[in-house]
């Protein structure tokens, strides 16, 4: 995949210590959803180069992340601005929401 | 109605679960000064004793006090009224609609008397009067004031030490006392799902639209002395190390990470040094970019009004908290820092008129949230538990004197519930029985006095009316008790109790693969139900939704089950453990008679009872405790240094309000003036 995996640690560094405008994919290795979610993602990191950050985190590998978000299941997209949390979005989604969420996010 | 006041203003100050046995206690032992000094310019009975209602309920004796009725009569017959639907769930009380009886601040209000009712658990919400006069705040749950509807966040412990390598975050875990708050497997808890809103789940809006709640009580695990002692709050671990890529953080700071709102809004730390180099504060900020911390907390310092944002179900609104460091190591290698609950700061939900929530906070300051940890595990009691209680007492003082002094209020109800929260998770252990061996019983009693003493410095807040033309009335709903046995499994006020039901063949639960029962009662086979604190109903037919017994055989059945009750033996003690047992159109004799009160009334035997609601108001516990409410009475038209020896009801207190005020008594009252401890005939 080429979105960055984030760790713990460097989730605290990237989302907190610099405060990145970023979404952060939850997400399994066996999970299908996931599958069909990712490849969208990686399609649209492109366009926002420098103005917005993407990158997941595998819940197998670090629950600790999945844990404290109370997420139930994967995959879910959350959105971070400023170090601040800034909603999720979960499931099968759609192209469309992302872009709006992103817009929200970085018009907030 | 025409008669002469007694006096201008009056404060009726309630104390949920304030007992006149042990306060008597503390009394002789120069505890309550303020108390003393009250009782020694008023009236009471020797023994400060008010004969309490039945049940020995919260709803049901504040409706009581409110109204001059007794429960049978103003239909309040427990904390949760029977579900109409089924004979196994209960649902909602404390809506004033359900009241059969009238309120004695209608009266009031309506005759021209600017009225408050403060937090008052008995048929106060939603307001019952028109009238302007009449302001009323929450009452919707016997907690705090908002406590039901605007809590947007739950308590949490954090940890930090250099040896953690990541931040770690555990929603409500039960922990037992001494275990540190180290979270080493998450995934017992991962898969859980968070038991999230107690207060949402009892008090929030889907309760009080009348959702109905389904409770077993089956055996000792689910009663309230175990449950209610259990510590559940959130935890989260952190590394601690140097602080790096902060605009502002001082020399030698520590940075750690607090995580809030149920994990997805994350707070940095600091420890910062003094000036011998010994770390000594904790410094909060909302981000490392920030010049300002949000707060800095000294050693043994509560901080309240600590106002941050919050995000619950995605949406993010200001909040109160309270804050207070637990452990800081001089040498900077281990933090540890409890967090309030936090409240929205904006919730006039419950207000009446909104106006006065804006005033209130604008003059008082944001209601400061309690905590509700503390249980066995005597650290938080008295870190955190305690202390938060004497925040949230000053705060409720400081309305009310502002209330009066400010806003020209010339009659108050108020409740106050510090004794009874307090009761409810600690007072069991103040004798040590088997179940919880591993705590103290001498630390717990020293709790105990604790809670008295705050409620002295409390009515402390409240002496200088008496110098200034009002008539006080201290007074309660019930005590508690310190069992001196494990309770038997019937009577619990939380739902339906089947163990002994079920010895005696009355309540049939359906069967496991194994025999064994399961969650889920046979109608085809129960021809009774145990339900609620004091109420057995038959399973009738043509009343109840698969009643099986037959009206013809329904007086027979009941004396059967009125007899096996009698005979019934407690397992551990071999001893009667059922007090008193009456029919409905018996009960009247108690006042607990009428449409809400089952077929059969019961208590159980003092010596047997849990805190309070299955005994009746004369019960008595170990450590001089008692079921009884309190009255004390000073001020304009009150006898001073008096003792009467009349036997004073809750009934009474209604209409001694009414002669007091020179107004007329309640339409349903069933109670008489306390006339002997008036200055003046009446």
């Amino acid at each position: 995949m080429s979105l960055q995996q984030l760790n713990s640690n460097q989730f605290e560094e990237i989302i907190y210590d610099n405060a990145e405008a970023c979404l952060v994919m939850f997400s399994r290795k066996d999970c299908h959803v996931c599958k069909q979610v990712a490849p969208m993602l990686e399609e649209m990191k492109p366009q926002y180069e420098g103005k917005f950050g993407f990158y997941y985190v595998d819940v197998e590998e670090d629950k600790n992340l999945f844990q404290r978000f109370s997420l139930k299941g994967v995959p879910q997209v959350l959105f971070f601005n400023d170090g601040e949390y800034q909603g999720k979005l979960a499931g099968k989604v759609e192209e469309e929401a992302i872009e709006e969420k992103i817009a929200e996010v970085l018009g907030a | 109605m025409k008669r002469t006041a007694l006096t201008p203003k009056l404060l009726v100050l309630g104390v949920d679960g304030m007992d006149p046995r042990i306060t008597q206690k503390f009394l002789a032992e120069g505890k309550m000064p303020n108390l003393k000094k009250f009782i020694e310019r008023g009236s009471a009975r020797e023994d400060l004793k008010l004969l309490g209602a039945i049940p020995t309920i919260t709803p049901p004796c504040w409706t009581t006090l409110a109204t001059g009725a007794y429960p049978g009569t103003h239909g309040i017959t427990c904390y949760w009224r029977q579900s109409p639907e089924s004979l196994d769930a209960v649902v909602y009380n404390m809506d004033s609609r359900n009241c059969t009886a009238e309120q004695i601040w209608n009266i009031t209000s309506e005759a021209g008397m600017k009225t408050l009712v403060w937090h008052w658990p008995g048929s106060s919400w939603p307001p019952t009067s028109h009238s302007e006069n009449l302001s009323v705040v929450d009452g919707t749950q016997p907690g705090s004031v908002n406590m039901g509807v605007a809590q947007l966040d739950w308590e949490k412990v954090i940890v930090a030490t250099p040896d953690i390598t990541d931040v770690r975050y555990a929603p409500r875990v039960d922990k037992p006392a001494g275990v540190g708050c180290i979270i080493t497997d998450l995934e017992d808890s991962l898969d859980a799902d968070v038991d999230d809103e107690m207060m949402e789940l009892w008090w929030g809006d889907t309760a009080r639209q009348g959702g109905e709640i389904r409770t077993y009580v089956m055996d000792d695990e689910d009663t309230e002395v175990v449950i209610g002692s259990k510590v559940a709050y959130d935890i989260v671990n952190s590394p601690l190390k140097d602080a790096t890529g902060w605009a502002n953080a001082p020399e030698g700071a520590k940075e750690f990470t607090i995580l809030t709102s149920g994990g997805v809004m994350r707070r940095p730390a600091l420890i910062l040094k003094n000036e011998a180099g010994e770390y000594d504060r904790v410094a909060i900020y909302k981000n490392k970019k920030a010049e300002e911390p949000i707060v800095t907390l000294v050693r043994d310092v509560m901080e309240t009004g600590i106002i941050d944002d919050v995000t619950k179900k995605e949406v993010t609104k200001p909040a109160c908290r309270s804050m207070k460091i637990l452990e800081l190591d001089p040498a900077g290698n281990k933090v540890r820092l409890w967090i309030s609950n936090a409240l929205d700061i904006a919730n006039d939900q419950l207000w009446h008129p909104k106006t006065l929530f804006n005033e209130v906070i604008e003059n008082v300051g944001v209601v400061p949230p309690v905590s509700l940890i503390g249980g066995e595990d005597a650290e938080l009691v008295g870190e955190i538990f305690e202390p938060s209680w004497v925040k949230y007492n000053k705060w409720q003082a400081d309305c009310m004197n502002y209330c009066i002094k400010e806003k020209g209020y010339e009659v108050v109800f108020s409740h106050l519930h510090n004794i009874d929260c307090a009761g409810h998770q600690l007072w069991h252990l103040g004798k040590t029985l088997a179940p919880w061996d591993h705590t103290d019983e001498k630390t717990y009693q020293g709790f105990i006095e604790k809670f008295y003493v705050q409620t002295d410095d409390y009515l402390g807040e409240f002496m200088h009316l008496l110098d200034e033309g009002w008539t006080v009335f201290l007074l309660s709903d019930h005590g508690l008790i310190v069992g001196e046995n494990v309770p038997p499994i019937i009577g619990e006020y939380g739902g339906l109790n089947t163990k002994v039901m079920e010895e005696l063949g009355y309540t049939v639960m359906k069967k496991d693969e194994n025999g064994n029962s399961i969650r889920e009662v046979d109608w085809e086979k129960t021809r009774a139900v145990q339900i609620r604190s004091n109420y057995i109903y038959i399973n009738l037919k043509g009343r109840d939704k698969f009643g099986i017994v037959d009206p013809k055989d329904k007086y027979d059945l009941e004396e059967q089950i009125i007899s096996d009750l009698y005979n019934y033996r407690d397992d551990r003690t071999g001893k009667r453990v059922i007090g008193i047992c009456l029919r409905n159109k018996d009960a009247v004799l108690i006042g607990a008679n009428g449409p809400e009160c089952g077929d059969i009334f019961f208590s159980v035997e003092e010596g047997y009872n849990r805190l309070h609601g299955d005994s009746i108001s004369t019960s008595e516990g170990y450590f001089e405790t008692s079921v009884s409410p309190i009255f004390v009475a000073a001020g304009s038209g009150i006898k001073s240094g008096f003792t009467t020896e009349r036997t004073i009801r809750q009934v009474d207190v209604a209409p001694s309000v009414s002669v007091l005020l020179g107004l007329r008594f309640p339409a349903q009252c069933e109670g008489a003036p306390i006339y002997q401890i008036f200055s003046e005939e009446v």
